[in-house]
């Protein structure tokens, strides 16, 4: 098979050794079925072992490999290379996050919202297992089922420019999941979430830019469940003033 | 996390320009900024209605008849009509309707939200004005 050649500007960040960012230039020979990750495993195994990135299954499940790609943030093992053909192909770390390393931004931010929205089945009273499963129609797993494809890969928070304005904003990837667990016919723990997602940095900091779910890698539309979230939280706020008890 | 803190953190803020950097963004952008049509001609509006409240009928419709008011309600009515149908458009993606097997697609939403508007407008033209 043909080899054509790649030119990669990646961003080099060492904290303990540079003052601020820069580019680096590698030319990294390609086949057609090559993407934009084996281009770094190509220069770190072959040019260059400094160069640092995150990535783990190569194949879009794990969702450890995002960055910015060309200015969009995207995953660098489902971003072929052939694309490319005839330009440079820049690869930076994910916007609005802290930068670690090269290619590796901080995570933390997102994980502590994740344990925020409490992503797990919550009973009221769990039930003994001995009891069986808590079963569920096909039509009541079609309500949340693209919701629970999301593989925390934060290229929607790259994306959202109001978690760049603010990052205390709750973002597309945490409530789309508490959106999925909050429609889940099994889950009682709408009340927990509740306060999580309709607080001040919550869902209604969205504006509806959308492009969270113009680059989400799994067909998933945060920018839908946001909005979603925004109806079920005013609905149910109208019902516990109307209705005796709550409405519920 | 302790030996990040070290050094300086680096993060790559929103920069000014940061709407320009694609077409979606863009799109957004002329969304929001059409949103200050509405609510420029709302004021004009409030404020002819208050000379009709204090003054006469035939006050405020000489003030709409102004050429100024005329030319800038045209403007208003083009950007006016285009944030009412992105929204629209948003309103049927985000709240498509199950009729049987099918989902309504956000374009239904908009032609049936379009409709209403026509109708709702020329109900409001003809009890202010043509009556």
């Amino acid at each position: 098979m043909s080899q054509d050649i790649a030119t990669i500007r990646v961003t080099r960040y060492r904290p303990e050794k540079d003052a601020k960012p820069f580019f680096q230039e590698y030319k990294v020979p390609y086949r057609h079925d090559m993407v934009v990750l084996d281009a770094l495993n190509y220069i770190k195994a072959e040019i260059d072992g400094s160069l640092t990135y995150r990535w783990s299954c190569r194949m879009g499940v794990c969702g450890s490999c995002g960055a910015n790609i060309d200015g969009e943030p995207k995953l660098t093992c489902a971003s072929f290379l052939h694309e490319f053909k005839g330009r440079t192909i820049t690869v930076e770390p994910m916007t609005h996050f802290p930068v670690i390393k090269d290619l590796v931004v901080d995570m933390q931010d997102f994980m502590e919202k994740l344990v925020k929205i409490k992503p797990w089945i919550i009973r009221e009273k769990e039930t003994p297992p001995e009891q069986g499963e808590y079963k569920q129609s096909a039509k009541e797993l079609e309500r949340y089922s693209q919701f629970s494809s999301c593989i925390n890969c934060m290229l929607c928070y790259a994306a959202c420019p109001i978690y760049g304005l603010n990052e205390k904003f709750l973002g597309p990837a945490a409530t789309a999941l508490a959106y999925r667990y909050i429609e889940d016919s099994r889950d009682q723990g709408k009340d927990v979430r509740f306060p999580v997602v309709h607080e001040m940095e919550g869902v209604w900091e969205c504006t509806l830019v959308g492009e969270c779910s113009v680059v989400c890698p799994k067909g998933v539309d945060p920018m839908l469940a946001i909005q979603k979230t925004k109806i079920l939280g005013a609905t149910n706020a109208i019902k516990s003033l109307l209705m005796p008890r709550g409405g519920r | 996390m302790e030996d990040n803190k070290r050094y300086p953190e680096l993060r790559r803020r929103l920069s000014p320009g940061w709407w320009t950097a694609n077409r979606h963004y863009a799109v957004y952008m002329v969304r929001e900024w059409t949103s200050l049509f509405v609510a420029l001609y709302s004021l004009t509006l409030i404020y002819g209605l208050s000379l009709w409240a204090m003054g006469s009928r035939a006050d405020f419709l000489s003030f709409l008849k102004n050429p100024a008011v005329v030319g800038f309600s045209l403007v208003a009515l083009v950007f006016t009509m285009y944030h009412a149908a992105t929204w629209f458009y948003l309103l049927g993606a985000i709240s498509p309707v199950k009729i049987g097997r099918s989902t309504t697609k956000p374009w239904q939403a908009l032609v049936l939200n379009l409709i209403l508007l026509v109708t709702v407008s020329y109900l409001a033209i003809w009890l202010l004005v043509l009556r």
